[in-house]
């Protein structure tokens, strides 16, 4: 694997705060076991009784439900005591599920009414762009895939290296205080740039420091350039085998450092457009590639931001651009946003969005970052 | 166990009793499906992508949880379900009523949402068979009102596993289909699926699975959704008792805050 991760130093540990994370909602009862009709194994009754219930067809605990106790004791040649017992253990298992005081009628799933506060609760990642984190509602959503397509030279990797500095933001700054993973498929990224961008965020967050905390002690300054550059994991992928690996590994890696809140995907589709011949295979590949991806995302709670490029698509008679990867990756976003052009003026559109009303923003490419459009450069949003 | 033989005046009973009809909330919508989602049946949503099927997925959960207290499963393969898109679109609903009241109705409301995450067809398998046994448990007790189980969307789980050599993929796309429809025949469960579309012939797009899926759901309806408008158009592609090709225009809000209506009206 020609792909390397640059992790410089090891990093000092950063206890990691897994926001309002709801392990008691998963409701206790019956394992998720797929299979119901075995279910008798988990009576707690002894093993004895265990073998005679199945040796006499009793294999679930449904089909116990409708027998008597004399019948049961008959068919077990047990005692009528013994088998009214093995009935109250039964009805006890399968009752209890629905004497709990919130009831699931499926184990990890999770009511909208509690999704919704966990939701309010969650911090975005700014792009430092104020008009852009306003149509996105705060910025790019964690627990979410976001697409970012765009021709060339919009600034999609200015975008992603502005998010993988971003997301570093402290929280005393309203940001997540995490990290991030790059994984470049073009060679795009930067290093420079990138370094130009930490600067930039660094400034404002110590001009924004001295403006907002005059009065209070000042909050320490302890970031530094070095230190942003140190939390992004960047892997260099050169072929779509590597990138079906590296996602694959990603689960494990990501356990292993548990802050990484935004993994930017720097394209997505480069690889898919230069080596594939099946088409149907790309498909199947690319489909199972993007849930992975949206596993990861809902199970670490970080943002996956793929950056996709632009493609010329012939539908009701004209050409038109859409992005690429055809129609079925499309659906393997939960966001969708396009950069465009308007005049000399960079746009971003909202294409796709569960939550988010469709809209635009401008903005633009500053030698500081991501910033909003023309005259208010200085302004960075930190809330 | 053997399922007793069922004459025609006892299915008829059992259409009459159980077999009613859930609305989406969205008034056009349901005199154009003449009552909205059957339940017992299985309907599938096609559109390409962001033509509307999770705001008509998020849309019918919130009704059927509001109006008919019933319990709602919303199975997600894409990170959607937006309980804040919920809250909006049960808060435009709701009568004007004090707000501590209906903080505690939004609230009940929306405990009647589950909502789980699936990201293989395995996963799916796993939760369809629990929901099952779950169901069997409950249907002694008789609280039999609406009930619906979304999958949005089933083709993400299933395109992955379909195609090529094997046949491994298809006998688990049609597994699953007649599992959702067991399901809701049994226990008398609304679903509703969301497909995609891929381009067929001539660039025209059809919906994706294939022709194997074709023929498991009850009803089809393609959403389409002008680009640059707000116009979105529903057309039947295959129903039990309507003919297929009827069509309907309505005006997809996605917020509509400012005009204090429901997210979807009709065009002229």
């Amino acid at each position: 694997m020609k792909g390397f991760e640059v992790d410089l130093t090891r990093l000092r540990g950063g206890i990691f705060h897994f926001r309002r994370q709801k392990e008691d909602l998963r409701l206790g009862g019956i394992e998720s076991e797929g299979d119901e009709k075995m279910d008798v194994w988990r009576l707690p009754i002894s093993a004895s009784l265990r073998g005679k219930l199945i040796s006499a067809g009793y294999t679930s605990v449904t089909s116990l439900s409708s027998v008597s106790s004399a019948n049961l004791a008959q068919d077990l040649n047990i005692s009528n005591s013994e088998a009214l017992n093995v009935l109250k253990v039964a009805s006890h298992s399968g009752g209890s599920e629905c004497l709990n005081e919130n009831p699931s009628i499926i184990n990890g799933a999770q009511n909208a009414w509690d999704l919704l506060h966990e939701e309010e609760s969650l911090t975005h990642i700014t792009t430092s762009c104020a008009d852009l984190d306003g149509i996105l509602g705060g910025g790019i959503h964690c627990k979410e895939v976001t697409e970012i397509g765009g021709v060339p030279g919009i600034g999609k990797t200015q975008l992603g290296i502005q998010l993988a500095v971003n997301v570093q933001i402290p929280h005393e700054f309203g940001g997540l205080g995490g990290k991030a993973i790059y994984i470049d498929t073009e060679g795009s990224f930067m290093v420079e740039r990138a370094l130009q961008i930490a600067d930039a965020c660094i400034e404002d967050m110590s001009e924004y420091n001295r403006f907002l905390r005059k009065d209070c002690q000042p909050c320490q300054m302890k970031m530094e350039p070095k230190d942003i550059l140190e939390k992004i994991f960047y892997f260099r992928i050169c072929s779509y085998t590597e990138q079906i690996a590296l996602i694959n590994y990603l689960d494990k890696f990501i356990a292993e450092h548990k802050d990484v809140k935004v993994v930017v995907v720097d394209s997505v589709t480069f690889h898919f457009r230069q080596d594939f011949e099946d088409m149907a295979l790309r498909t199947r590949v690319l489909s199972e590639m993007a849930l992975k991806l949206m596993k990861l995302a809902k199970k670490f709670s970080l943002a996956v931001v793929l950056l996709n490029q632009v493609t010329m698509k012939h539908a009701e008679g004209s050409f038109q651009l859409t992005l690429a990867l055809g129609d079925s990756w499309s659906h393997s976003c939960t966001n969708r946003v396009i950069l465009y052009w308007k005049g000399d003026e960079r746009h971003a559109y909202i294409d796709k969005s569960p939550s988010l009303r469709s809209a635009s923003a401008p903005y633009s490419v500053t030698t500081r970052g991501i910033r909003n459009s023309a005259s208010s450069h200085k302004r960075i949003k930190m809330m | 166990m053997h399922q007793p033989w069922l004459n025609g005046m006892e299915l008829l009973e059992d259409a009459l009793r159980n077999k009613n009809f859930l609305t989406s909330g969205l008034e056009e919508m349901d005199m154009f499906l003449h009552g909205g989602f059957r339940v017992g049946q299985l309907t599938e949503l096609v559109g390409p992508s962001s033509s509307g099927k999770t705001q008509v997925c998020l849309q019918v959960a919130s009704n059927v949880a509001r109006k008919y207290n019933g319990t709602v499963v919303y199975l997600d393969t894409g990170n959607s379900f937006s309980p804040q898109r919920i809250a909006q679109i049960l808060g435009q609903s709701s009568d004007p009523a004090n707000s501590q009241v209906k903080y505690q109705n939004l609230q009940n409301i929306m405990r009647n949402i589950l909502c789980h995450s699936v990201f293989d067809i395995f996963g799916l398998f796993d939760v369809l068979h629990q929901l099952q046994f779950q169901l069997k448990l409950q249907n002694g007790k008789g609280d039999c009102h609406g009930r619906l189980l979304i999958v949005d969307s089933v083709s993400s789980l299933i395109t992955p596993v379909l195609g090529g050599s094997g046949s491994l993929g298809r006998a688990l796309m049609v597994a699953v289909g007649f599992l959702l429809k067991k399901l809701a025949h049994e226990h008398n469960l609304a679903v509703l699926v969301t497909n995609h579309t891929v381009a067929g012939e001539g660039g025209i797009c059809k919906p994706a699975l294939g022709e194997s899926w074709k023929s498991i759901p009850h009803v089809r309806l393609l959403l389409y959704h002008e680009r640059g408008s707000n116009i979105c158009k529903i057309s039947i592609l295959k129903h039990p008792s309507m003919a297929s090709g009827k069509a309907a225009r309505f005006v997809m809000l996605p917020d509509s805050e400012h005009k204090g209506e429901p997210g979807m009206k009709r065009t002229v």
